[in-house]
């Protein structure tokens, strides 16, 4: 298949972009495109073109989805051409030509020839990378023979990686040692929880024994418990008496020493205490009394010196007031200075203002001159009125020359420029013609093509066997039609078919005749077999014999010459009995024999049979022979009789049916040429009518007539020259024209508007008169001066007002002054006589310092006042808690039996030791009560003084040492109930097993997804290593063949080939060899240059063997050859044009200079170039 | 079963069936018909209910999942366990007045004794609720260690194994029959002898058996509809069959199926049968589900679509489906890919990366309550698409090989050579059971070949920036 042209109807940045690829026999396509967006937008849309675009493409940027179209016209090996569109879509997305029909995808695989759409990427696709990767690859896999043949049978770059990859994933789920692998892992895992479920798992025994220890333990600290409790009481028995019989002597003795005290009054408790408290209270009372009284002495006297002017207190309010005021008065004095000052300035620049209008007026006068504000603006507006009058005139006067000079320039251009031809007919003639101008060229190419493709047909029927005659006399020639000739071939294969299956079976027939008859021969050979006619024979002469014998014996006459006869017939005998004798012997001879050799006997009646069928057949086919000699012999002269009428001498159908085919090819070939020719002719035709149309034209117009070798299209240009000029010409007039009417128009607007202006100057001055009269202005002044005038006035004026209200002002701040010196004397007069002939403000300022004074005199006083009642408070206290205390003393005196205080510590003593007697005893008993157990205290006292104390330490030891037994018996056995209960609690029907279960089901599940996954990756690995082997043993030679020549054209000859070598482990590597054949490098040794070209050598040696076998395949080369020096470009761009012999070759590129190097030096017969642009 | 008229046909009827075997014994016709209509007239029956359930197996684990990131690992654990704590609780809620166990409470090789205390536990619960158990022994229970040493508690009764038994409620009139099994595998029917029922009582048999057989079970203790239907009972709590099933609604005789599917082939609801027998003897029957975590098959047709993506939508939308149907019950499905897809190659050549597509799917769709069990990718090419036509070139000879091995069964078993390594090594678990690994099973290659091939023509074609 071939590409004859490519459509980028609407695909990435291209609209309507159509690159025509059918040039050359098969064509070396460079396709060169600037920006390298483009370039991979149009190797896109190849692939798209026929696998589909694919549903997330991104060259949606320009076309909407819905709009995408690529669309070509291929051609198969066979001639077949399909013209076909590809949308964008999910079904039915290839179309027709038209873009309406949809067609089957089958019908574009027949030309695909089962390539989808990876391979043609991967075998019929290359591009840089792939050529970097490729021979990175090559180097890495050490030029293993299998990996190297197979990546360039099927154009991957990524075969060994594709291993690797699988094996080390596999390695990475499994090894058959490892420990740390996925799988293994997995298992080990799985193993080791089975052992920890096994010891988590609780057997239904071991719960039954703990559970009987159990009880059994509890049973048995029962009875321990019931035995040590009545062990503890007898001991305990004794160890209370032991402890009881020193209380039991104390006792007594106590009892004893309490008769001495028993006297003594019991005091209350804390009795000394608070008599101690109350004498200490009293000796505090009377010292705080005696203070007081000192204090209230010294109060009393500082009091008295105390002096305080009551008239100030009366009148401190009328004092603070005039204090405050005395402030603002102070601060108002200062203020009136700075505002006399201001206004004095105020008056002065006024004064100034007035005697600049007027001398004869002094600002007393000057209301006089106060202008209405209805006046000034009237005045304004008129000053406004005058400046744009007058500037309307000035510029309209301005303009007027200005217009007139240009209108006079507009025509002298218009004289220069004269007038315009008539070109319309010329324009008619030319948009006629123009299509027939784009056709010329092809005019030429199509004429050239057809003399070329003559010739070749010529020379073809030149080398045509049996007829010749000329081209024009071909497509006539009565040939029979290829089905007659085919049925001629059927028939007389038929014919001669049966006749040699005929003479065939006549042969086997004959052969077995002789068989049959050599088999008879052989049995006679062997011995002659007897027949039942034999037999017959000999009974008969038995017959006779007997006949004759019969007669001798019953003494009858008998011939002697019959005798003689028979004897004679028997032969080997004399006598008569001998003969008999020999002919019985015979006769049951060969009945013995018929009997004996009956298998021969029927062998032989067998094969007579046969022999006699055979016969029959034979004579049959025979007959049968000569029918179908008769049938063929006819079929030849009817053959002969159909091409009689074409004047041939016919050969055989076969040939003949090849011959038919050439002979049609011939004449489709001499048809086209005819069309051809016919179509080429009229299209020149055309171009010579508008070629004289044309030149009619130019004629009208005056200018040149064609010249010898001027082409139609040449001639269209130099019209569309003729034409542009003329048509500049007349647009140049229009808008000269054009022009000079609005300058005219212009001018005689300025004219009216001078007049217009000038009029109303006039009106203006009569206002103007009437309006400046009050400002003592005359009618000549111009609106500035009357506007300085207004200024100044109104500046005169504000100033006056200011100065006017500063005066204001000062009036107020003296009368306050004033009032407040009247206010002052007053109070001077009435509080303070000394200070009269002081100003107003110092008296203001002692009369508040007095006043201060006295306040500070009157609050000491109300002090002193409140401390001297408190001493007095204090004092009266004192006094009254000493006869208190005093009471309370006595009658603590009266409760103890004493007639002074100084007695009562001996009262309290001997209460004391009676109270502590009575304690000591209240102890023992208690005591004696708790060791009692029950028992009242003279019973116990009595109890225990019946056991012996000698004997009590014995009881108590060897008590003792029993329950320590059996305590230490009962801890034993809580120990053992313990760990039986922490056992069965641990028996708690945990699910930890059933957990553990659960973890190793997990862990088999993904054990079993592994599984899988390492199946698949071992299966893959091998089935792709035995592929590789396959390939390489079928593929080898003719590969290493074809590479050898490549590597060696694009090494540029700095190697002589390549070849099979083995490695160290006896595997087959590829290496390279050096000129000489001697130097031999391995791949590992080549540099990546070469790496890369030794796999572009491998690939077009794949590419070729496949294409030797299979329908050609467009070869799509994506700018391989960016990294090559000029030198190896050239050999690799050679290479390729060798390559386009076999099959179309489609160049990608955007680098200028590889396209300049295939110029240079690709056969420009071959090389087509193109050039992509947006 | 509706009203009265329905129940008095059918007492009157196995009344009168049961007769001859009573007359001698209890007087005669007369005096039955008269204690029958006695009995119908004062209504001595009391309403009641209880709950029949059935194939426990306490502690036996989901069946091999493949525990992945984000897997709802929680919903899984003890499943058996809270299945059977759902069984008590409902129970307890109902308040129903005995539960019927017919069989397998453990499983056969299971010997952790913590798991009978476990059942000790429940039961005490019951007991203090005061519903009484009773069952028979499956074949299960008879093989297990823990069946012959536990010590149950006293309201749980089990029926001997020697013969049949019958355990009477008299307050309720309530008679139920069982016989345990003795030895795992039972091959007679147990059925044939039990006991006549009680006239005047509601009587049910409890048996553990395969019925007339049921694909997946073991044909251990073999009976029929028809003799079932025969001993004239009023319930038939049957065992042994994982999946609830109804054999006859007159009388009701019932599989309960088990509590909590453990595996694929035990997929859908599961859980007990509780009856509800009004004051007239009538029983009604209602489906109680107990699983934690239920099974069920996705099966997504890839047909025409154009990309993983687009399987993975229907994949999404099947399951909302399925959650849908199960009220978001924690799920576990096995994914079934199937159809003729384009995007087939791409699934297949990378099983890995769609395979935790489907998974990460499953988790957004339902919010962490679905585990993807297993994926099985059982697509094809459209025959439209059929792979690589050329048999010519290196790709050529690898598809060439490719279709020989998937033709020729010895060759396919040669590639099981490949794996004999790991067979050896691999845990017995996954050689046993319906879907057990066979290395040597050419089924299994010709699979793994299917998948094989476009791993690598798509692996060997690839080619980064090609569309």
């Amino acid at each position: 298949m071939r590409i004859l042209e490519f459509r980028i109807i609407a695909y990435g940045p291209f609209t309507d972009k159509v690159i025509e690829l059918s040039g050359g026999k098969q064509g070396f396509h460079v396709i060169y495109g600037l920006n390298e967006a483009g370039k991979s937008s149009a190797l896109r849309a190849l692939r798209n073109l026929f696998y589909g675009i694919p549903e997330r493409s991104t060259d949606d940027f320009l076309h909407p989805y819905g709009k995408m179209r690529i669309g070509a016209a291929i051609q198969s090996g066979k001639g077949d051409v399909l013209e076909f569109v590809r949308r964008k879509g999910r079904r039915n997305t290839l179309r027709s030509g038209d873009d309406k029909t949809v067609i089957e995808e089958s019908l574009l695989n027949k030309f695909l020839n089962g390539v989808d759409a990876d391979l043609f990427v991967s075998l019929f696709g290359i591009d840089h990378a792939d050529l970097v990767r490729g021979g990175k690859e090559i180097i890495r896999g050490a030029g293993s023979m299998g990996q190297v043949i197979f990546a360039a049978g099927s154009g991957t770059s990524n075969l060994r990686g594709l291993q690797e990859q699988l094996k080390s994933q596999a390695n990475g789920f499994f090894t058959p040692t490892g420990r740390k692998k996925k799988i293994n892992e997995a298992i080990g895992k799985i193993s080791n929880n089975r052992k920890v479920l096994r010891d988590a798992q609780l057997p239904g025994q071991q719960w039954a024994a703990h559970d009987q220890a159990l009880n059994h333990a509890l049973a048995h600290k029962q009875t321990v418990e019931t035995d040590l409790a009545k062990k503890r009481r007898a001991l305990h028995r004794f160890e209370r008496i032991q402890e009881a019989l020193p209380v039991i002597a104390k006792r007594k003795e106590r009892l004893n020493e309490f008769r001495t005290y028993a006297t003594a009054v019991r005091l209350p408790q804390g009795f000394r205490d608070q008599r101690v408290d109350l004498s200490q209270e009293l000796r505090v009372s009377e010292n705080d009394r005696d203070q007081a009284r000192n204090s209230t002495e010294a109060l009393q006297k500082e009091l008295s010196e105390l002096q305080i002017s009551e008239s100030l207190l009366e009148n401190s309010t009328v004092i603070e007031e005039i204090h405050r005021e005395f402030g603002s008065q102070h601060k108002a004095a200062g203020d009136r200075i700075q505002l006399e000052t201001r206004m004095s300035v105020l008056l002065g620049e006024a004064g100034e203002i007035l005697r600049g209008l007027r001398d004869d007026l002094t600002l007393d006068h000057a209301e006089k001159l106060r202008i209405k504000k209805s006046e000034a603006a009237r005045i304004q507006d008129l000053g406004t009125r005058f400046e744009r009058i007058v500037t309307r005139i000035q510029t309209a006067r301005e303009a007027i020359p200005t217009l007139t000079h240009r209108i006079a320039g507009i025509d002298r251009k218009l004289e220069k420029l004269g007038t315009a031809r008539q070109i319309d007919p010329l324009k008619h003639a030319i948009s006629r013609a123009e299509e027939y101008g784009a056709l010329e060229k092809h005019y030429g190419k199509e004429r050239s093509e057809i003399r070329s493709e003559l010739k070749t047909l010529e020379v073809a029927l030149g080398k045509q066997t049996l007829w010749s005659g000329s081209v024009e006399q071909l497509e006539g020639l009565p040939v029979p039609s290829l089905e007659t000739i085919i049925l001629f071939e059927d028939q007389n294969a038929e014919a001669e078919f049966k006749c040699v299956s005929l003479k065939k079976d006549f042969e086997k027939i004959e052969r077995t005749l002789a068989d049959v008859e050599r088999q008879i021969d052989e049995l006679r050979l062997q011995q002659e077999v007897p027949s039942e006619q034999d037999l017959q024979k000999a009974r008969e002469r038995r017959g006779r014999g007997w006949r004759l014998i019969s007669p001798t014996l019953e003494g009858k006459p008998v011939l002697d010459e019959e005798i003689h006869d028979y004897i004679k017939g028997v032969g080997d005998s004399k006598t008569l009995s001998a003969a008999f004798e020999n002919s019985v012997r015979k006769a049951d001879e060969i009945a013995d024999r018929l009997r004996r050799e009956a298998d021969r006997v029927a062998a032989k009646a067998k094969l007579l049979a046969d022999q006699t069928s055979h016969n029959k057949e034979r004579d049959r086919l025979k007959t049968e022979i000569d029918v179908a000699e008769k049938a063929q012999e006819k079929l030849v002269k009817e053959w002969m009789r159909i091409w009689q009428p074409a004047e041939i001498m016919p050969r055989s159908p076969k040939e003949m049916r090849a011959w038919a085919q050439d002979h049609k090819a011939l004449a489709a070939k001499a048809k086209e040429i005819r069309e051809r020719q016919a179509k080429v002719d009229r299209l020149k035709d055309e171009i010579d009518v508008h070629f004289k149309s044309l030149n009619q034209c130019l004629k009208k117009l005056l200018e040149p007539h064609s010249t010898e070798g001027e082409t139609l299209a040449d001639l269209i240009q130099r019209c569309k020259r003729v034409i542009r000029a003329e048509e500049v010409l007349h647009n140049n007039i229009k808008q000269l024209q054009s022009e000079k009417a609005q300058r005219k128009q212009e001018l005689a607007e300025a004219q009216a508007r001078v007049d217009s202006s000038e009029q109303e100057l006039s009106q203006w001055q009569k206002e103007w008169e009437q309006a400046v009269l009050p400002l003592g202005l005359d009618v000549d002044a111009v609106p500035a001066q009357a506007n300085a005038v207004m200024e100044d006035l109104n500046t005169l004026f504000g100033k006056l007002k200011d100065a006017n209200i500063l005066q204001k002002r000062i009036h107020g701040i003296n009368r306050d002054a004033d009032e407040f010196a009247v206010k002052v004397s007053g109070l001077v007069d009435t509080v303070a006589g000394d200070l009269k002939e002081l100003p107003a403000g110092d008296a203001t300022l002692e009369l508040n310092r007095r006043l201060t004074l006295a306040r500070t005199a009157q609050s000491q006083r109300q002090t002193l006042g409140k401390q001297l009642a408190q001493e007095q408070s204090r004092m009266d206290k004192a006094v009254g808690r000493i006869a208190e205390i005093e009471t309370r003393l006595k009658g603590m005196c009266e409760e103890a039996g004493c007639e002074r205080y100084e007695d009562l510590p001996e009262a309290e003593r001997k209460s004391e030791k009676r109270k502590q007697i009575e304690a000591e005893l209240n102890t023992l008993d208690e005591r004696l009560h708790q060791l009692s157990a029950g028992a009242t205290i003279d019973d116990f006292i009595n109890q225990a003084l019946t056991v012996d104390p000698d004997d009590i330490d014995g009881e108590i030891s060897r008590l003792t040492a029993e329950t320590e037994t059996l305590n230490r018996e009962k801890s034993e056995l809580d120990q053992r109930i313990g760990s039986e209960r922490t056992e069965l609690g641990k028996m708690d029907g945990s699910a930890r097993a059933a957990e553990l279960a659960e973890e190793i089901q997990l862990l088999l599940g993904g054990l079993e997804n592994d599984v899988e996954q390492y199946a698949r990756l071992k299966i893959a690995s091998k089935i792709l290593n035995q592929a590789i082997e396959r390939y390489r043993n079928k593929s080898q030679e003719p590969i290493l063949k074809r590479t050898t020549e490549l590597f060696k054209q694009i090494t540029g000859g700095s190697f002589q080939g390549v070849r099979a070598e083995f490695d160290d482990t006896g595997q087959p590597v590829l290496v390279g060899v050096r000129p000489g054949g001697k130097e031999i490098v391995p791949v590992e040794g080549m540099s990546d240059g070469t790496a890369d070209q030794l796999y572009l050598a491998l690939r077009l040696a794949g590419l070729q063997d496949y294409l030797e076998r299979n329908e050609p395949i467009p070869f799509i080369v994506d700018d391989i050859l960016i990294k090559f020096d000029d030198d190896r470009a050239v050999a690799a761009l050679r290479a390729l044009e060798g390559l386009s012999e076999q099959t179309q070759v489609i160049f990608f590129t955007h680098h200028r200079h590889l396209l300049e190097l295939a110029r240079k030096n690709v056969d420009a017969s071959v090389l087509i170039e193109h050039t992509l642009n947006v | 079963m509706t009203g009265r008229s329905a129940f008095h046909i059918r007492r009157s009827t196995l009344n009168v069936r049961c007769l001859p075997a009573f007359g001698g014994a209890r007087g005669d016709q007369g005096s039955m018909f008269k204690l029958l209509r006695l009995k119908l007239r004062l209504n001595l029956h009391i309403m009641f209910k209880f709950i029949h359930a059935a194939d426990i197996h306490l502690d036996s684990p989901l069946h091999k999942l493949d525990y992945y990131e984000g897997a709802p690992k929680d919903e899984i654990r003890q499943a058996t366990r809270r299945a059977f704590n759902n069984l008590v609780q409902t129970a307890i809620a109902e308040a129903v007045s005995f539960i019927l166990i017919a069989g397998d409470l453990y499983d056969g090789d299971w010997k952790d004794y913590n798991t009978g205390l476990y059942l000790v536990s429940q039961m005490s619960k019951l007991r203090q609720a005061g519903i009484s158990v009773y069952m028979v022994a499956g074949n299960h229970d008879a093989a297990s260690k823990i069946t012959k040493t536990l010590r149950l508690p006293e309201n749980v009764h089990v029926f001997p194994s020697n013969k049949p038994a019958t355990h009477t409620l008299d307050r309720l009139k309530v008679a139920i029959h069982g016989q345990s099994f003795a030895t795992p595998a039972i091959k007679k029917d147990l059925s044939l002898v039990y006991p006549t029922p009680l006239p005047g009582y509601f009587n049910t048999g409890v048996l553990h058996t395969c019925a007339s057989g049921r694909e997946g079970h073991e044909p251990y203790a073999p009976c029929t509809v028809e003799g079932l239907r025969s001993k004239g009972y009023d319930y038939w709590a049957l065992g042994h069959v994982h999946q609830y099933e109804i054999l006859s609604h007159d009388p009701w005789i019932v599989f309960s199926g088990n509590i909590q599917g453990r595996h694929v082939r035990e997929t859908g609801p599961k859980g007990c049968v509780l009856v509800t027998v009004d004051d007239r003897g009538c029983p009604e029957i209602e489906f109680k589900p107990l699983d934690v975590i239920r099974w069920e098959i996705v099966t997504v047709d890839s047909n025409g679509a154009e990309s993983g993506y687009t399987v993975m939508d229907r994949f999404c939308n099947r399951l909302e489906t399925l959650l849908d149907e199960n009220e978001d019950w924690p799920l576990v499905v096995r994914v079934l890919i199937q159809g003729e897809t384009p995007a087939h190659r791409d699934l297949l050549a990378n099983i890995d990366r769609w395979s935790n597509e489907i998974r990460a799917a499953a988790l957004d769709t339902s919010g962490h309550r679905v585990w993807v069990e297993k994926i099985k990718f059982h697509t094809r090419l459209p025959s439209s698409e059929k792979d690589l036509r050329t048999r010519d070139g290196a790709m050529g000879e690898l598809v060439k090989l490719l279709d020989e091995f998937a033709e020729k069964p010895d060759l396919l078993r040669e590639l099981s050579d490949e794996l004999i390594d790991l067979e050896k090594k691999i845990p017995k678990e996954l050689k046993q059971g319906p879907d057990r690994i066979r290395f040597d099973d050419t089924k299994w290659l010709k699979s793994l070949l299917a998948q094989v091939r476009p791993m690598l023509i798509q692996g060997l074609m690839k080619k980064e920036d090609a569309q």
